[in-house]
């Protein structure tokens, strides 16, 4: 029991290798999940577990699609002053 | 949702409890599937941070302004800075930034729902609005 919980403190004593490739961008994704889940918690009226899951799906959906957008405006921005 | 009280006393207990616990204000208020919602999130949220940067990544002396934000999820946060305030876990680079923001965004939406649950027990209802 104490050589597992050594280890479980031991996971939060050094930094996770995550390098800056692209895919580490996907990290965002938890993240924006955790405040769809929070924002909606906090502003339904009345929350049941069908409406609730449906309207942080949307939320996330929604959040998600508008960083895409940007980044792809962004993108297209870069490309036409950098050709 | 039929608690309705305008004691200030009242209402700083509910928002002091909500920041020493997350989602503790709602419990206190009888909206029990909130508190839970809320305490999974702003705890799970925290300690991805956590697990991605260290618990370097809370650092009252380098990085105040980050610290300010992780410091609403909880006063718990502060003991963790006492730890990590001599520098002996550095952390940089990506999993300093990534490791920052969610523990950051745990404190921030903690702040959120402090001052929803404060707002609740004022008012009684849910402000939705702009929603």
């Amino acid at each position: 029991m104490l050589i597992v919980t050594a280890l479980i403190i031991s996971t939060f004593t050094a930094p996770e290798n995550l390098g800056t490739n692209p895919q580490s961008m996907l990290w965002l994704l938890p993240l924006t999940a955790a405040v769809a889940v929070a924002y909606k918690a906090m502003k339904l009226p009345t929350i049941t577990a069908g409406n609730f899951i449906k309207e942080a799906v949307l939320l996330f959906v929604s959040i998600a699609a508008f960083m895409a957008i940007t980044a792809l405006v962004l993108f297209a921005v870069a490309w036409v002053v950098t050709e | 949702m039929e608690f309705k009280n305008k004691n200030v006393f009242s209402l700083t207990f509910v928002g002091l409890a909500s920041w020493i616990v997350p989602g503790a204000g709602y419990f206190l208020l009888k909206e029990k599937s909130r508190a839970i919602i809320v305490f999974t999130v702003v705890v799970l949220t925290f300690i991805t941070g956590l697990y991605i940067g260290s618990i370097g990544v809370v650092d009252p002396v380098g990085a105040k302004m980050w610290y300010v934000a992780q410091i609403m999820s909880s006063p718990a946060v502060a003991a963790i800075g006492y730890i990590s305030a001599g520098g002996e876990y550095p952390v940089y680079g990506r999993p300093s930034e990534v490791g920052q923001i969610y523990t950051a965004v745990a404190g921030l939406l903690n702040l959120l729902c402090i001052i929803n649950s404060v707002y609740l027990a004022y008012a009684g209802r849910v402000e939705s609005s702009g929603d």
